[in-house]
């Protein structure tokens, strides 16, 4: 029983942080419809600013963390003023966007693992071993919460869900789409480097930490649907107790772990790819 | 293309190879069989428009089925020749079923998904694909008598490049190739023209994955050796860049793209080390955002 409650404890604070991550992807894709492979790639970029803030120099935990976020915000508007933009008042096809921001996903993991050593560095914990798990739990719903505050009870959340309806009468009506799509790309880069600051302390900064980390979330999302917020964090936990489950009891060797996640997501965008939860409208 | 230009190429091309010295060989060897893939996943990516990252896996299929179909167990040369063809064949028609019925993206990370799970099942292996290790230390069996090696070798590498080649022109030139990119272009327009998009879709996929397999083939008696890292994502998104930088949708600009990328490192890396893959990032990029048609389109305007 002890070992079952800690299990279903582990596999939520995991789900939270793949919940996390598929917020990300739902953030830049809402509004945009873009599909940003980058997401995993920005996780890793937070758990080394992690490093360098809370191990290096040492920072409080609070203060560390608001800068990775704010850093991370700075990073995701950055890149879609640089890479995203052009394109898009080019008017050039989605597929393009999503193909540059390859390009910068190679980009971003390459100028981390020049600028750092190759091993696996070390990020603290908020509060100590013990109580990590009930951390990124609670930090998790709170950006839930927030993040479904944002969509349904503001002006300015309602007028991203305008964007991700009607692009076209949502600029009619007089919203800006540029900002949006700037906001959206900023937001999801917050996002993701909080899940890659929760989670680095179990798992280390490495700079190929990026690409599971983005399928894992990509697959929660599409467990979830991509229509509403909650379905991220919904697909999250289910992918993480899948993944606990397979692990503890199926009789399969500990390498072919790995493979329950794609096998999920594979099942998934073939037998259902709208995923669990319809989107309201 | 007609036989005589298709001699002359091969003679030129093959020719070559007994000039060089068995390090250039190697070399050249390796970028022969980059320009056959790229020329492949154009095809599938530049002409008919699918994003999929299974190219790279169905080149490890291949090259691990003949190795394990021959040396594992033990079916004569021939027969594991065709076998090999037709096992790729078969599972790229598995595989392209369900997958090109998803939309985009999710076709994309389907076949993502796809690529990390044969890297898995090949570490997992056991004795059958070697696991971590992979398979090394065997040796090509002599063909009709003949044992192939060296420059020799080399001009099986480029039969198969020609051959590739010359397929996928025709296949490009026929009704088939124009199907495909009305499928990119448009697929609603498509099929109200009479065109079956799914089963172009289909098609496209299985006949570009299947010469990936072969070319896995002929790749697996190069270094005498397969082993997962070979396979991983790395080479897939490499593959998807040379075409890009290259510039999708036409041959010259994969092979542009596939000698460039590839030749690349060996001319970065007294400059920048190991990290030319960073220098590769940036080019795409500025490809995307400044030369869509690719390095082929700053030499004419046709698409």
């Amino acid at each position: 029983m002890q070992d079952l409650l800690e299990l279903a404890v582990g596999a939520t604070a995991s789900g939270c942080v793949y919940g996390l991550v598929a917020l990300a992807y739902l953030l830049v894709l809402r509004p945009t419809g873009i599909i940003n492979f980058a997401v995993g790639e920005w996780a890793m970029v937070g758990a080394f600013g992690g490093h360098l803030l809370l191990s290096r120099y040492e920072w409080p935990y609070a203060a560390g963390m608001a800068a990775v976020v704010a850093f991370l915000c700075a990073l995701g508007w950055l890149t879609e003023r640089i890479a995203v933009r052009p394109l898009v008042e080019r008017g050039a096809p989605v597929l393009a966007a999503v193909l540059a921001l390859l390009g910068v996903l190679v980009i971003t993991r390459e100028a981390i693992s020049v600028s750092f050593p190759p091993d696996p560095l070390p990020v603290p914990y908020a509060f100590g071993i013990q109580y990590q798990k009930y951390f990124i739990i609670g930090v998790t719903l709170a950006v839930f919460a927030a993040a479904w505050v944002f969509f349904e009870r503001t002006v300015a959340g309602r007028s991203f869900e305008a964007v991700a309806l009607n692009r076209r009468a949502a600029a009619l009506m007089g919203i800006d789409l540029r900002r949006v799509s700037a906001l959206s790309f900023a937001g999801g880069a917050g996002v993701a480097g909080l899940a890659g600051l929760l989670v680095s302390p179990n798992v280390s900064a490495h700079y190929l930490m990026g690409v599971p980390l983005a399928i894992q979330g990509f697959t929660a999302l599409v467990v979830g649907g991509v229509g509403r917020v909650e379905g991220a964090l919904l697909g999250g936990l289910l992918l993480a107790f899948a993944e606990q489950l397979t692990i503890r009891y199926a009789p399969i060797p500990g390498g072919y772990a790995q493979g329950v996640p794609l096998l999920f997501l594979i099942m998934f965008l073939v037998f259902k790819p709208t995923g669990l939860l319809r989107s309201r409208i | 293309m007609n036989l005589v230009r298709f001699a002359g190429s091969f003679l030129v091309l093959a020719g070559a190879a007994f000039l060089l010295s068995d390090y250039h060989n190697d070399v050249y060897r390796k970028m022969l069989l980059w320009v056959t893939l790229a020329l492949g996943y154009n095809f599938l990516f530049g002409v008919c428009g699918q994003v999929a990252f299974s190219h790279f896996a169905f080149y490890g299929i291949g090259a691990y089925s003949v190795v394990i179909l021959l040396f594992q167990l033990h079916v004569p040369l021939p027969l594991a020749m065709v076998l090999g063809v037709a096992i790729c064949a078969a599972v790229a028609l598995a595989v392209a079923i369900p997958a090109t019925r998803l939309e985009g993206f999710y076709l994309a990370l389907a076949t993502l998904a796809l690529a990390q799970l044969f890297v898995v099942v090949l570490n997992e292996g056991g004795e059958l694909t070697g696991g971590t290790g992979g398979l090394a230390n065997y040796r090509l069996p002599p063909v009709f008598g003949w044992s192939l090696g060296g420059p020799s070798y080399t001009a099986v590498i480029v039969a198969l490049l020609l051959g590739t080649y010359a397929l996928l022109v025709r296949l490009d030139r026929s009704w088939f190739g124009r199907a495909c990119r009305a499928v990119r272009d448009n697929p609603e327009a498509a099929a109200a023209m009479g065109v079956d998009v799914a089963r172009i879709r289909v098609a496209a996929f299985t006949v570009t994955s299947a010469l990936a397999g072969v070319a896995g083939m002929v790749y697996a008696f190069v270094d005498n050796t397969v082993n997962p890292p070979i396979f991983g994502l790395e080479n897939a998104f490499l593959l998807l860049f040379m075409v890009i930088v290259g510039g999708a949708g036409r041959h010259a600009g994969a092979i542009v793209g596939a000698v460039l990328l590839f030749l690349l490192p060996f001319v970065l890396s007294p400059l920048v080390g190991h990290h030319h893959v960073l220098v590769f990032g940036v080019l795409v990029v500025a490809a995307i955002l400044f030369q869509p048609k690719g390095l082929i389109g700053l030499f004419n305007g046709r698409s």
